[in-house]
């Protein structure tokens, strides 16, 4: 039996929806992140005059982590697919009034069934790219199960899907610390006991091929990949019966379970998608930059997706801006802390600022909208 | 297993559910009055925090305490304007809140411990209650617990008595079920879930230095680990009652000490299994156990007049 939510829940959640709101608007809704990341960053740069590091210093180091190099300006652009994954994943769910925070666990089990399938799915012979896509397959169906979970709880039971999808990140997590724990899963052979908890490398033919073939800019195809999904969810949300069909079901799930739209299906397949999305993303990491599975190898990833989603206020295109600024953030961090010893948690400051920037602004962007 | 070992799983239960049955308390209580606080596991971190460089600067681990529930509360003030007066989503902000504190607490640790990490810090100190204390092989075991354990029982008890037999207690629970008949009455809806937010901090605050001085008598980054969601899970578990509440909270207690004991035992769990377990039974409680129609009716809606 599906429980259908009570009617006062749809009506009270107009802050999610706001964030939902879709296309290009522009105004408040581009306005106010601008100003968020602004006032953030301002804040950002006080706190490294206050730790007492040189500003200018620690803004050439981040420069310098960011654009100072053919490498890492790749690396930075592959750190941003992986954010945007998640992010297109949580608009989808958003639009449906489903908030998916569990991008963290669903990059896990996307990184361990990548792994386990490009190690030991006999994968590595396989012509036409196979022996990378069926393990980005399985990410995908990994996460998809992950996400489909809190949704059949959710369908079943009722229970909101963000403490869902959070308890199953742990779950996720601490599932991905037992793979690379014990050598009955996908811990690497031990030869003695210094042996790392890590799974072996994954063989060269299921690593994801570089787009110029040059390890000196290690861009690789998930850039193509996340730009043809990010095609596909923006007219899927825009264009679509299917699109439509989230739309209604998160502005009244009731009107539209009595005019023939699964309310059930619908929750499963939008929290489905966000989880596949998820699984997806931790296969780019894996194939595509890390190559061994490794305890805490998304950690943070999930949640800086989560932020670029809310950013975005249900925009493609929002998704993709905050995630370059967050890929490049990230890497521009770990460089001022190698260079200028300003520590990364300086990012996961100006982060949180910009959240709670934009959650306490929702009301202020309704009634400037409303005018 | 023997009693030793039973006793031992029992006091180690108790002492790992203390965190949860402060903070989960203060939440339930929170969430009578129809506020959703996220931001417990940020608040937690907080007060761990804040009590663990308050204890090592002053050497006095009451001053300590002291500071830590002072430094929760512009958190829970910060959260209580989002969820009230600027009638933010509730989960978003919490979320909000729980990143810059993990940002913000890492940092400053970075900068004031810094090389010295894993700095000896005083702790709470332990006291055995005199008849329960005496029981052959369980006394100590079980009941020689920090006095914040003891401190917290007390609170909790009192908690329920106003909750049940004050009109303050009405009130708060209106709040959450009839906002509007509460504005009706004359009392401020806002104000009442201003207060409970504030109180749902103090608790959360207890709770989070109970993690660092009271338990551990350090501080590591990130060291609530989702101990906030866990209380959050605990209070749906309970059905928003107090009863309830606490008893889920020595579930998921008892379900970390597994963790120490089976190992003691012999009985070979893989340990990230274990770990996983309480996440795993409040996911379960969560998902099976209990109906949303048990929640508070506005819980997570902002109060319009």
């Amino acid at each position: 039996m599906t429980t259908l939510p009570p009617q006062p829940e749809a009506a009270a959640n107009t802050a999610a929806r706001t964030i939902a709101t879709s296309g290009f608007a522009i105004r408040p809704a581009l306005l106010v992140p601008v100003l968020a990341v602004g006032f953030a960053a301002l804040i950002g740069l006080a706190l490294i005059a206050v730790i007492g590091v040189s500003v200018p210093s620690a803004i050439a180091a981040f420069v310098d982590g960011t654009l100072g190099s053919p490498y890492a300006m790749a690396a930075s652009i592959n750190r941003s697919t992986v954010f945007a994954l998640v992010g297109f994943g949580f608009i989808l769910a958003n639009r449906a009034n489903l908030t998916n925070v569990g991008g963290e666990g669903q990059i896990a089990v996307g990184g361990i069934a990548a792994t386990a399938v490009a190690l030991y799915g006999h994968v590595g012979a396989l012509p036409l790219g196979l022996s990378f896509i069926l393990p980005m397959l399985a990410a995908v169906l990994a996460g998809a199960l992950w996400g489909a979970l809190a949704a059949v709880l959710k369908v079943k039971s009722g229970t909101n899907e963000v403490i869902s999808t959070l308890l199953l990140s742990f779950v996720g997590v601490w599932l991905l610390y037992w793979c690379v724990q014990s050598p009955a899963l996908l811990r690497k052979p031990m030869t003695s006991s210094a042996t790392l908890p890590e799974s072996l490398e994954i063989p060269d033919t299921t690593q994801l091929p570089l787009l110029t073939g040059d390890y000196s800019f290690p861009l690789h195809i998930g850039l193509p990949i996340t730009i043809v999904i990010a095609v596909v969810v923006a007219v899927l949300l825009s264009k679509t019966v299917l699109g439509l069909r989230l739309r209604a079901v998160g502005l009244n799930p009731v009107a539209s379970n009595r005019a023939g739209i699964s309310y059930a299906r619908t929750v499963i397949f939008a929290l489905a998608m966000a989880g596949a999305l998820g699984g997806l993303a931790g296969a780019l990491m894996l194939l595509g930059e890390q190559y061994t599975l490794k305890d805490g190898f998304s950690s943070g990833y999930g949640f800086d997706g989560l932020v670029a989603g809310l950013l975005s206020r249900g925009s493609v295109t929002g998704v993709i801006a905050a995630s370059l600024l967050f890929g490049f953030m990230r890497s521009g961090g770990i460089n001022m802390e190698m260079v200028a010893a300003v520590p990364t948690a300086l990012v996961v400051v100006i982060q949180g600022l910009i959240v709670i920037t934009l959650a306490g602004a929702t009301l202020f962007i309704e009634r400037w909208e409303r005018q | 297993m023997t009693w030793e070992l039973f006793a031992v799983f029992l006091g180690s239960s108790i002492r790992l559910a203390t965190p949860l049955l402060l903070a989960g308390v203060g939440e339930m209580v929170s969430e009578r009055a129809g506020v959703l606080n996220m931001s417990i596991e940020g608040m937690m971190l907080t007060a761990a925090f804040a009590a663990a460089v308050g204890s090592w600067a002053t050497g006095n681990p009451m001053l300590g305490l002291l500071i830590g529930t002072i430094a929760v509360q512009p958190v829970a003030l910060l959260q209580a304007v989002l969820s009230n007066t600027l009638r933010a989503n509730q989960i978003v902000s919490g979320i909000g809140i729980n990143i810059l504190v993990l940002g913000a607490t890492t940092l400053a640790y970075r900068e004031i411990f810094g090389a010295r990490s894993r700095a000896e810090i005083p702790g709470l100190t332990k006291v055995k209650p005199p008849l329960l204390g005496d029981i052959p092989v369980f006394g100590s075991a079980v009941f020689e617990q920090v006095w914040l354990f003891y401190a917290g029982i007390a609170l909790i008890v009192a908690t329920a008595l106003v909750l049940r037999y004050t009109s303050i207690g009405i009130a708060i629970h209106a709040a959450g079920a009839e906002p509007k008949a509460v504005d009706k009455s004359g009392l401020s809806v806002t104000r009442i879930r201003y207060g409970c937010v504030l109180f749902a901090g103090f608790m959360a605050s207890l709770a989070g230095a109970f993690l660092s001085i009271g338990d551990i008598h350090t501080f590591t980054e990130g060291m609530t680990r989702g101990a906030g969601y866990l209380a959050i899970a605990s209070v749906i578990f309970g059905k928003w009652k107090i009863g309830g509440t606490v008893l889920a909270c020595l579930l998921f207690g008892a379900a970390t000490a597994l963790q120490f004991q089976l190992p003691a035992l012999g009985i070979a769990v893989p340990n990230a299994l274990l770990i996983m377990l309480p996440y795993l039974l409040a996911l379960l409680a969560v998902g099976g156990l209990v109906g949303r129609q048990l929640a508070p009716a506005t819980l997570g809606e902002p109060y319009r007049r």
